[in-house]
């Protein structure tokens, strides 16, 4: 995709930007203690833009899109801190009117797309419902169409059998196109997407990219798309931003990012990817796994797993330290 | 047939009754469901050999018919030169013994009401008549070989992390040391990294050991850094089977080809040019003619296997006699 360098130069304005979160923390409380699960986690879209958030099982990504669509389960899931800005108005924290930007503006799409469609609705039905909260008229055909003509540009030949499914009848491939389109259907300026393809087949998976893309063209929308796979990211973002532990450990460029990854976490991801054949030397990683929130080490959280650690890193939590080039990195390393 | 072959699969079908209802007017529809159609291939010794295909091709159905869970209809399975026949209960047996299994989700395939000593000893069959304690050792000792720390032995499945519970599955298939491991899509439900320490672990056991895997996945980046032959199924039909090498740099098969399109790395960048559509296989003549941008009037009948050097190649593009309009 093109990359959109006069853009990145008008984030540090923010001027241009659709989508801001600024220290955002989510505590889960549960009985027995209080569980922070995202920390201080800021980011920004900027309009037509595709933003990623890459990281593994656990390290809050889901909880970042869920709290900023504002599906949060609360309980158990409170924020504590931070703001969220969207198209120039704050959202989080509601200051007296409610804005209602969800279906205008934002738009998620979840991972799992049998457990976000109906089982007892057919797909039309589910389209069309998607399509009244838009303000599509019914009248004259008109929702019908628009229902018709985005299940086309979705790449869905048998438009007329598809809206005529019940979700078990469709192909996994084609139910995620069924919730993409009722995502899409309302034009949203910012279309979240959770695990898009994970669970998917491979050539499924670039067809369903490849619309998604396309329609970043169309419509000039922004994506933030949340995925584990960093091979995922690397072919569709603008800019990548890792998180580990509820934290943002670094963001950059996606160009950057992959080719010169700079916190050791992302080093270890880009390394964890086999590239070789199977006479190429092992690959480069350290034992353990991510950690349990609850019980965090102390310092910064990947100090038990960081081939580079010293001292400093297991005493105190690393700041986020300002690069330049717009790259942020959360590790000592890049103390000046 | 070389002599070094473990296992020789040839012409294996294996098929399911359709449960699909019948029509009230349309009368009868078909009784059964071909899964796995004309399925040959051959494992050597010290070799990996990957399967790939999407959901739904059969990679699972295969391996569960090699260590006889389902039994084929047709075809032949040897086993160090031993003819298997599905029906004798001593086949099964010498089946499962040789040839373990690793199934791809690792909380659904461990009981969770035993600890993970105790899983680790469902590996050990019961035909062997072997002490308790001779038992204990061989869980210790492979245990420590797939990298768990002897303080998890006596914790429950649900305690420990999703690695470790893929390691219990590991060492539950190899303590009694198996010629053959089939591995069933083993790391897609971990994370990056930790998929990464599988497959070191893996490649570490099948040193030691001198194992040999079937490695049945999904992942094209997965199958090029762990086997050295491949298979490409497509709805029960191998459509390619060649040296990994070989179809990464040219794959023969129109689907190894889109296959191969499809496989994100890191290096590629922004690879989501629209292709052609794959559609629902084929019933009559080659399985792949509704999605083929290369098809031409002969694709309307069923290819055969084509041997060409070292790989085998179901297409009608290869064949010698140059019919191709």
């Amino acid at each position: 995709m093109v990359n959109y360098p006069k853009l990145m130069v008008s984030e540090k304005g923010l001027n241009n930007s659709l989508l801001s979160v600024n220290g955002l923390s989510v505590d889960f409380e549960t009985i027995y203690r209080k569980i922070e699960v995202l920390k201080e986690v800021s980011l920004t879209i900027v309009k037509g833009e595709v933003v990623a958030v890459v990281g593994e099982s656990g390290s809050g990504k889901s909880t970042l899109a869920q709290a900023i669509v504002g599906v949060l389960d609360s309980p158990p899931a409170f924020i504590t801190r931070g703001e969220i800005h969207f198209n120039g108005e704050r959202i989080f924290p509601k200051d007296g009117k409610v804005v209602d930007y969800r279906g205008k503006g934002i738009n998620m799409v979840f991972q799992e797309p049998l457990a976000s469609l109906n089982p007892v609705y057919t797909a039309r039905k589910q389209l069309e419902e998607s399509a009244e909260i838009a303000g599509i008229p019914s009248k004259n055909k008109v929702r019908e169409r628009v229902i018709k003509s985005t299940l086309s540009e979705l790449m869905i030949r048998d438009v007329e059998r598809v809206m005529n499914s019940y979700p078990h009848q469709l192909s996994g491939g084609m139910r995620q196109r069924v919730a993409i389109a009722m995502a899409i259907i309302q034009r949203p300026k910012l279309v979240i997407l959770d695990e898009p393809t994970t669970g998917l087949d491979l050539i499924v998976q670039r067809k369903v990219m490849s619309l998604l893309l396309n329609l970043r063209k169309d419509n000039d929308s922004s994506f933030l798309l949340i995925t584990h796979d960093l091979a995922v990211a690397a072919n569709t973002a603008d800019r990548i931003y890792v998180m580990y532990a509820g934290r943002i450990a670094e963001s950059g460029p996606k160009r950057d990012v992959i080719r010169d990854p700079m916190h050791p976490y992302t080093q270890m991801l880009k390394n964890s990817i086999p590239t070789g054949y199977s006479d190429s030397g092992p690959l480069n990683v350290t034992e353990g796994s991510p950690p349990d929130m609850a019980h965090l080490p102390s310092g910064c959280p990947f100090n038990p797993r960081c081939p580079r650690a010293f001292d400093k890193c297991r005493e105190k939590v690393p700041p986020l330290i300002d690069v330049g080039d717009g790259r942020k990195v959360e590790c000592w390393l890049y103390e000046r | 047939m070389k002599d070094e072959s473990i296992l020789n699969v040839s012409g294996l079908k294996v098929r399911f009754r359709n449960r699909e209802k019948r029509g009230f007017l349309t009368g009868a529809a078909e009784k059964w469901k071909v899964v796995l159609d004309d399925i040959s291939f051959s494992v050597n010794e010290g070799e990996t050999l990957g399967i790939v295909g999407e959901t739904g091709s059969g990679k699972s159905t295969l391996a569960r018919t090699l260590v006889g869970i389902y039994r084929p209809v047709s075809g032949e399975v040897i086993l160090n030169g031993k003819r298997i026949d599905y029906g004798k209960k001593v086949d099964l047996v010498y089946l499962r013994n040789n040839i373990g299994i690793v199934f791809q989700d690792p909380i659904g395939s461990l009981n969770p009401r035993l600890t993970v000593r105790e899983i680790v000893r469902e590996g050990i069959p019961f035909n062997r008549k072997i002490s308790r304690k001779e038992q204990d050792n061989s869980i210790s000792e492979i245990t420590d070989l797939v990298g768990l720390s002897s303080s998890k032995l006596d914790e429950f499945p649900e305690t420990i992390s999703g690695g470790e519970k893929q390691r219990v599955s590991l060492a539950r298939a190899l303590v009694n040391r198996k010629k053959i491991l089939l591995l069933d899509e083993p790391t897609s439900s971990l994370d990056v990294s930790i998929q990464a320490q599988i497959l070191n672990l893996l490649r570490k056991l099948r040193e030691e050991l001198s194992v040999n895997y079937i490695f049945i996945t999904h992942d094209f980046n997965v199958i090029k850094y762990m086997c050295d032959r491949i298979a490409v199924l497509y709805y029960g039909q191998f459509l390619e089977v060649s040296s990994v090498q070989d179809l990464y740099e040219n794959p023969f098969h129109p689907y190894s080809a889109e296959l191969m399109n499809a496989n994100l790395t890191l290096e590629t960048s922004n690879k989501f040019e629209s292709q052609y559509e794959i559609g629902e296989p084929s019933r009559e003549g080659c399985i792949y003619v509704n999605s083929c941008p290369k098809r031409f009037s002969k694709c309307s009948l069923p290819p055969p296997s084509i041997p060409l050097g070292n790989r085998v190649v179901k297409c009608w593009l290869y064949s010698s006699d140059d019919a191709k309009n």
